[in-house]
């Protein structure tokens, strides 16, 4: 017979009761014959005891609702929720953030926040007041060729005889949609309307709108956006435009 | 697939509470590590599909967010530490080593790591290759793990009662 000598290993699985019987009972017989041994071993399963006596009655803690399973379940949805809704928030962010930026370059690039402010503004600008409107009748030609190049069928000069107004003058301006131009008319009264075309953005639609005492009435016929200004006084503007319209 | 019923929750609840407890030393910071880590095994049941592994698996998630609580606290305690230099230790009173329960006195002064496989060897009654997977270490890690925490639970005992051998508190 071999001389036994367990080793810890063993000697804490038989404390632990994880030997098999046979394993047990050498281990047992080893231990007999060595007090020495034999005290450390019962120590570790005096204190092993002890401590599963002190741990004992774990049944008898107080309850804890938090840790029902049902609580553990509805905390566990409602974070999903949680992070589910951050999710959709950051979408919705981004969605908003992409939404804004192409709105704002839109409206950069339109160079308006009001439909064609730049035609009421070329208005103020060349047409409203009392100053006498240099226009070489001559020029109508060069100013319709031009208008031509630029517009194609849509840059007609119109003839507004039969509403009392002549063509009195014609500014070419420059936008960032474009080149554009403002033709001014005038009727025996004095009183100016303009017509102002441009490059149209996607966006315009028709309408008409009242800035201070001007009225503009806008539209957009194939490319090109179109604009009517003048004093909100001159109804007969309102009869002009669609005949403008009828024309492009 | 096995389901994370209600029944086996509630059934295996109250080992875990304990375990957490002896991790933990209090009650309630106990209860809300059990209840953190048993939200996170909620989360990730649907990756499990092992019946047999369940308690090593619970308890393993418990002390994988007790290790993780802890050392987001230790990173805590020494960010704090440059600020207040004097921070008291959280080492037991000597009321406490003296009072009635001295064994579990004792086992507190142990570390965590020792306490928790003492736990869940003697008192869970876990197998070492179970224990060996609730700790995530290798199974020749669990035997000498346990073997030194035997020794240094004998030592802590035997030095409150002034009977242990000078010797062995050299080594």
């Amino acid at each position: 017979m071999t001389v036994f000598r367990p080793d810890d290993e063993t000697l804490h699985a038989y404390v632990d009761g994880r030997l098999d019987p046979a394993q047990r009972a050498q281990v047992a017989a080893w231990l007999q014959a060595r007090p020495a041994e034999a005290a450390r071993v019962a120590g570790w399963k005096q204190d092993a005891d002890a401590l599963r006596a002190a741990w004992a009655g774990a049944e008898a803690l107080p309850a804890n609702p938090a840790l029902s399973a049902s609580a553990l379940r509805r905390r566990v949805r409602q974070r999903r929720r949680t992070l589910a809704g951050m999710a959709a928030s950051c979408v919705l962010m981004l969605g908003l953030g992409t939404g804004l930026g192409w709105q704002l370059r839109d409206s950069r690039l339109g160079g308006e926040r009001l439909p064609m402010a730049d035609a009421v503004a070329a208005y103020r600008l060349f047409a409203d007041g009392e100053q006498p409107l240099e226009f070489d009748p001559a020029r109508r030609t060069d100013l319709q060729g031009w208008l031509r190049t630029h517009f194609g069928a849509a840059g007609a000069v119109p003839d507004l005889q039969a509403q009392g107004f002549a063509l009195r003058g014609g500014r070419l301006l420059s936008t960032p949609e474009g080149a554009a131009a403002m033709l001014v008319y005038q009727d025996a009264s004095g009183a100016r309307i303009g017509l102002y075309l441009r490059p149209g953005s996607s966006r315009l639609h028709e309408g008409e709108r009242r800035d201070g005492r001007l009225l503009a009435q806008y539209w957009s016929e194939g490319g090109t956006a179109f604009a009517l200004v003048g004093p909100a006084t001159q109804t007969r503007m309102r009869q002009i435009a669609p005949l403008l319209r009828g024309q492009g | 697939m096995h389901e994370l019923d209600d029944e086996s929750l509630r059934a295996v609840m109250p080992r875990l509470r304990r375990f957490a407890q002896s991790l933990c030393g209090d009650a309630s910071s106990a209860d809300d590590l059990v209840q953190a880590a048993l939200e996170r095994a909620l989360r990730r049941w649907s990756s499990r599909r092992d019946a047999d592994a369940l308690q090593p698996w619970l308890f393993a998630i418990v002390y994988r967010q007790f290790v993780d609580t802890r050392r987001r606290a230790q990173r805590w305690q020494r960010v704090l530490a440059l600020f207040a230099p004097q921070q008291p230790t959280q080492a037991p009173s000597a009321e406490q080593v003296h009072e009635g329960r001295a064994l579990l006195a004792a086992f507190a002064q142990l570390p965590a790591e020792q306490r928790a496989l003492l736990l869940l060897v003697s008192v869970e009654g876990f197998s070492y290759r179970d224990a060996a997977t609730a700790l995530d270490l290798p199974i020749g890690t669990v035997m000498s793990r346990l073997s030194r925490a035997r020794e240094k639970l004998r030592q802590i005992g035997e030095g409150r009662s002034g009977a242990g051998p000078a010797l062995r508190v050299l080594k």
